[in-house]
């Protein structure tokens, strides 16, 4: 292997150890608490080996989520098209496909949250809100009802994937204080999707 | 053992008034907490720190912990009385709002309204609110439960004025608008949303979350 080879072979095994140390991390503190130094430190590797992968802790808690996320994706990619039913059931469908997949990670999932509003969120950062993905996913099973007749096609959308996104975050409230269980997360979100529905079926 | 009720504190404090070193306290209190408030405003929450805001007000971290246990209560006292304000605002506001869904709108565009010059605070304040001990203190604040008791309240009223139905599922509702309400705060912070812009989208979202508890 050439020196500039076993220099990037370095470099992609660094980044991975971060990665898994930094998930582990921010599951257990929460994103505030964890410093680079400690994920340094968890790693085995100097403060000045993550920066050279990172530009910062927010960029280091989106790669890990990144990764995470695009198993979810590529997951709802081959089960969306196949959703049938009413927009309302397909969302339902949609989100309980989320709960699952995070059921086992709240905590990493409200340290994501956290670094929403983040100081230090530099370009490389994709914090919840800004998930390009998540929005067009929402947003296409909404047009797809504006489509097959049951979603006013005079509605405010973005305003509707706004609502549902809001409902989903804060849903995991419930996780985080008071220990609800993934069914229970499930349950409140159709609720509040079967309200939602109410408002943007045709009148 | 003897108690001191808060009116012997009051009638004494009435007679004497304020003793010197009682305006002194207060003084540094009111330095620490301006000091505070620029801190957190350019820093966020993590990157102020007791120390940063002790120096900026010009004395000790002693001095500092002497009027707050620590960097979450002082913030949250920071919090409180802005939002203590901001909920007279809201319901002024309120009382003179024409029906049901004016009156949440008025609840919705008073905060923001507040809040268009102190983005930073209202940012270093949401991601307070989701760490993972401090949030679940600072989602406790009276101030904040006394707002969504007014949402709630004005649904209510809407069912006792016949605007939405008995069946309306009113504390559902009142939490889902209470939810969409602050996530809007997140096209100012980021999107440099306007107002305007904000109420406007909450116009729309309003409508839909009452669109199915409108009678008739």
């Amino acid at each position: 292997m050439s020196g500039a080879g076993l220099r990037q072979s370095q470099k992609a095994a660094t980044r991975q150890r971060v990665l898994a140390a930094a998930c582990d991390l921010f599951a257990r503190q929460g994103y505030e608490a964890a410093t680079v130094r400690q994920i340094a430190n968890l790693a085995g590797v100097s403060v000045g080996s993550v920066f050279t992968c990172f530009a910062s802790k927010a960029e280091i808690l989106s790669e890990v989520m990144k990764d995470r996320l695009d198993e979810l994706y590529a997951e709802l990619d081959r089960v969306v098209p196949c959703l049938r039913g009413s927009t309302a059931e397909r969302l339902r469908s949609m989100f309980a496909i989320h709960f699952a997949f995070e059921q086992r990670h709240i905590q990493l999932f409200l340290a994501h949250l956290a670094a929403a509003y983040d100081w230090t969120l530099g370009p490389g950062a994709t914090p919840y809100g800004r998930n390009r993905r998540f929005q067009e996913l929402i947003l296409d099973c909404l047009n797809r009802g504006v489509a097959e007749g049951d979603v006013d096609p005079g509605a405010d959308l973005l305003g509707v994937v706004d609502l549902l996104r809001a409902a989903y975050a804060w849903t995991y409230r419930l996780a985080a204080w008071e220990n609800a269980a993934v069914d229970q997360l499930v349950d409140a979100m159709d609720q509040q999707i079967g309200l939602i529905a109410t408002g943007f079926r045709p009148r | 053992m003897k108690h001191v009720t808060p009116t012997e504190v009051t009638s004494e404090a009435r007679v004497k008034g304020p003793t010197r070193r009682a305006l002194a306290k207060l003084q540094t209190r009111n330095k620490v907490l301006a000091a505070a408030r620029k801190l957190f405003s350019e820093h966020g929450y993590e990157g102020a720190t007791i120390r940063d805001i002790a120096a900026a007000a010009g004395m000790s971290t002693g001095a500092v912990f002497a009027n707050f246990t620590d960097k979450s209560d002082l913030f949250r006292d920071i919090m409180v009385s802005d939002l203590t304000k901001l909920n007279g605002e809201i319901r002024e506001a309120v009382s003179r709002a024409r029906g049901v869904e004016d009156a949440i709108l008025k609840v919705f565009a008073t905060g923001y309204a507040f809040y268009r010059t102190q983005m930073p605070l209202a940012r270093a304040a949401f991601s307070v609110s989701w760490a993972p001990e401090d949030g679940e203190l600072f989602h406790k604040m009276e101030p904040l439960a006394e707002v969504q008791q007014i949402i709630l309240e004005q649904l209510t009223l809407g069912v006792e004025r016949g605007e939405l139905s008995q069946e309306a599922e009113v504390k559902l509702r009142a939490q889902m608008l209470w939810e969409a309400y602050l996530a809007n705060y997140r096209h100012a912070i980021y999107g440099g949303w306007t107002p305007e812009a904000l109420q406007a989208r909450a116009r729309d979202q309003i409508r839909v979350i009452l669109a199915g508890a409108r009678r008739g």
